[in-house]
């Protein structure tokens, strides 16, 4: 009998080490990011709450919820009244991430934590010393993270006390202290630039949130929702002289999973005029473009006005993202439960190897192509195309939705995954106007000037308008 | 948009002379040599005129796009070719090949509007000017230009990156929005120059003023975060310093002729209630009213001397 060789190696102990979490982790996600990963926690709060089916009313069911975020050099501080953290999930909240547990209590639908790295990666990304004070229904507790515990090694338990000094209200407080050197300069000498970026983030991703009565303010300000609004033509138009409005293109599924998915997409005002050498710098005019796609998971928004591949321009026979195009938005709503969603562990990005995601994508690059082909076969006759656009109503995607009930939707069983669609028909240019050419040459300002002093009197008259005159005045002249 | 001659606005001729100051609180005399002041002039180059005169030492360069005005330019030159290098290019162009290398710089982006491409070129200009450059920005600040809700909405698409609550209009008040435009520059101060850089940009003085058209300036210096001490200890008795980004100060001098500025140019400097002081020297109202003729002459004592004498002189 031959003799068993004997293995020479030791098992390799891969145990996690606390600085992969507290130094290495905290490296993949911007300061902006983790205080918004601190503010979803707040949203999965009122979510576990039941809010949304007790509600008196259902259009704002957060109402009475607030969350306060606070920051100076030396500490950050988030305190909400968003329900506390139950007992019951007490390991999953202040566990390192997250493992497949089939006696873990299920969690509300709708929150948007997945991985179980959200919180403790934002406490670490901005300090060494945190304080953390729940109430949820009759339990008031206060976790502490000290600084000798990050530097610990292999001691992972956090101490957990009764409230000394329990909330009057249920919910949480977190006090961040001992901030990273950077971090405390970001809160102190870029305080201003962090505070607006935030605003505007918050305004823009957490829109559907704000509007259903959550009450968010970041060192005091109150965050207003601004939502991407589609124009959409209203059931029962003005008067019988307005022209025919245009809707949106939509799609709406739900899959295996039970992820619900709502897509829309538009247009948000007239066409620009391509020819217009301002519509040229419309980027380097304004700050804010809303053009491009929304991607919302779960009432917040991941991706906020893309106009890359990401979201389908530029591939499959869609156009690159031109300015031309800077009046085409859509909106994509994924809802469900939160690991079957297409983000990413940090919730500010789309995971774009998502199978859904992927399949998804199909039917956002379907209802650009409408719009894109639509802007190019309307390009010669802006004025007539304008009235078209401008008879729709702004509506943001909750709106849309209430009014897509009223539209006979079409089966779409060939594609993948199968749904319902609405294509609108979109009203087409007369054929006479194939007839008409587009004339564009290029002169110096200083001519332009020149000319239209001669032809107007004054020099500030828009190149376009100098040169349709000077082609009016010829014309004229011109025998038949 | 019709303005008074570019030469003979007063308010922003007390700005000019505040920039005057702020060079020689910022440059050891030195040190003025290893200055180039750069700006857009308008056709008489006042500001040029101003810098040849005060500190002759600080090189100069002209930038001008329109070929009459520098045609003009070139006319009125305060000093030689070689002093004073009057650039036929777009500022946007200039800057684009700008490079500071070693050298100190002084730039006046004097915009007669409100573009986002400005702060653009201001935000530019910080990550490339060398240490202890001194760097001023105009911009126009009129509340008229924001009375419709397009105008409103324009404004916040435009602005949305820099504005510290995005959801509110613009003032309708014109120190409030002065107030706002400081805080834009400060928002897009620390993104051009964010903690992590060595470089920070201290505020130096602003102000807000009209003549004929609403104008908010602010004038700031490059510093190293470590010397920025320094700076605040220099500006610490100039009383037009807004060294913490407070609210911009008032240029509102009244319109006095020159007989009534020689009269009150003895009871100059005077102490607390200056206004007061200077009206009952004079016995009668300069203004609509008592109030009015009090805060306006409060005014010229504290700008008299900054504010040139307009003489009618016949060639």
């Amino acid at each position: 009998m031959a003799k068993e060789k004997q293995n020479p190696y030791e098992p390799v102990d891969a145990s996690p080490v606390k600085s992969f979490f507290v130094y290495m982790l905290t490296r993949d996600i911007r300061l902006e990011d983790a205080i918004l990963d601190l503010l979803d926690n707040c949203v999965d709060g009122i979510l576990r709450t039941g809010a949304e089916k007790t509600a008196k009313d259902k259009k704002t069911p957060y109402e009475g919820f607030w969350a306060h975020i606070k920051f100076d050099r030396n500490n950050f501080e988030i305190s909400d009244n968003c329900g506390g953290i139950p007992w019951s999930l007490h390991k999953y909240a202040f566990t390192m991430g997250r493992e497949a547990d089939p006696d873990r209590p299920q969690d509300a639908p709708g929150t948007v934590g997945a991985y179980g790295i959200g919180m403790k990666r934002a406490i670490f990304k901005m300090g060494k010393q945190c304080s953390i004070s729940t109430r949820n229904e009759k339990d008031a507790y206060d976790v502490e993270i000290s600084p000798d515990w990050t530097e610990k090694k292999g001691d992972w338990d956090l101490p957990v006390e009764p409230s000394k000094t329990p909330p009057k209200y249920q919910g949480t407080t977190i006090v961040v202290g001992t901030l990273h050197a950077p971090i405390a300069d970001r809160f102190s000498i870029d305080r201003e630039a962090l505070q607006s970026t935030l605003q505007q983030t918050v305004e823009t991703h957490y829109a559907a949130i704000i509007d259903k009565g959550l009450e968010i303010k970041i060192n005091g300000v109150l965050a207003k929702a601004r939502p991407v609004k589609l124009l959409f033509a209203p059931r029962k138009p003005k008067s019988t002289k307005t022209p025919k409005a245009i809707r949106p293109f939509m799609f709406r599924t739900k899959t295996e999973d039970g992820v619900e998915v709502f897509l829309a997409v538009g247009f948000t005002r007239p066409i620009p005029d391509p020819d217009d050498s301002e519509s040229e710098q419309i980027q380097k005019r304004y700050a804010a473009v809303d053009a491009g796609w929304t991607i919302i998971c779960n009432d917040r928004a991941v991706v906020y006005c893309d106009r890359t591949e990401l979201t389908g321009w530029g591939e499959a026979g869609v156009p690159r993202y031109h300015n031309q195009f800077i009046a085409i938005s859509g909106i994509v709503e994924f809802r469900g439960d939160s690991s079957k969603l297409p983000t990413t562990t940090t919730k500010r990005d789309v995971d774009a190897s998502s199978r859904l995601y992927l399949q998804i994508k199909n039917k956002m690059r379907d209802g650009m192509r409408v719009f894109t082909d639509y802007t190019n076969k309307w390009k010669n006759d802006l004025d007539e195309s304008r009235k078209y656009i401008e008879a729709g109503e702004p509506l943001s995607l909750d709106e849309i939705k209430v009014e897509s009930t009223h539209l006979v939707f079409n089966a779409t069983t060939k594609s993948v995954p199968p749904g319902e669609q609405y294509k609108p028909e979109l009203p087409m240019p007369r054929k006479l106007e194939s007839r008409q050419r587009r004339i564009s040459f290029v002169r110096t300002v200083e001519e332009i000037r020149r000319v239209a002093e001669y032809l107007f009197g004054e020099a500030e008259a828009s190149p376009s308008t100098v040169g349709e005159e000077c082609f009016d005045l010829i014309l004229k002249d011109a025998p038949k | 948009m019709s303005q008074p001659a570019y030469h003979i606005r007063p308010n922003k001729a007390v700005d000019r002379l505040t920039l005057i100051d702020a060079i020689r609180l910022v440059v050891k005399p030195r040190e003025l040599s290893d200055y180039t002041y750069y700006s857009m002039g308008g056709p008489t180059l006042e500001d040029f005129r101003l810098i040849y005169e005060f500190y002759p030492e600080i090189k100069m360069v002209c930038i001008e796009q329109d070929p009459e005005i520098y045609k003009r330019q070139r006319f009125h030159l305060p000093c030689r070719f070689h002093r004073l290098k009057l650039e036929r290019t777009s500022l946007k162009s200039f800057l684009a090949q700008y490079e500071a290398k070693d050298q100190k710089s002084i730039f006046w982006l004097d915009y007669t509007n409100l573009e986002l491409g400005h702060f653009d070129d201001f935000m530019g200009l910080l990550g490339k000017v060398g240490t202890n450059s001194i760097v001023k920005i105009t911009l126009s600040c009129d509340p008229r230009d924001y009375k419709k809700p397009e105008q409103t909405e324009d404004f916040r698409r435009k602005f949305e990156t820099l504005l510290p609550n995005t959801s509110d209009p613009p003032p309708s008040r014109v120190d409030k929005l002065a107030l706002l435009m400081q805080e834009m520059v400060q928002i897009a101060s620390q993104k051009a120059l964010p903690s992590a850089m060595p470089l920070m940009f201290l505020p130096l003085s602003s102000f807000y003023y009209s003549d004929g058209a609403g104008i908010f300036t602010l004038t700031g210096v490059v510093c190293r975060r470590v010397e920025e001490k320094d700076f605040r200890k220099a500006f610490k008795n100039w009383r037009f310093a807004n060294l913490n980004w407070n609210e911009p100060r008032q240029i509102n001098v009244p319109s006095l002729s020159t007989k009534e500025r020689l009269y009150l140019q003895r009871y100059l400097p005077c102490g607390r209630n200056a206004g007061r002081t200077l009206r009952r020297a004079l016995g009668y109202l300069t203004d609509e009213n008592l109030k009015q003729t009090e805060i306006r002459l409060q005014q010229y004592a504290d700008f008299h001397r900054y504010f040139p004498y307009f003489i009618k002189a016949i060639p």
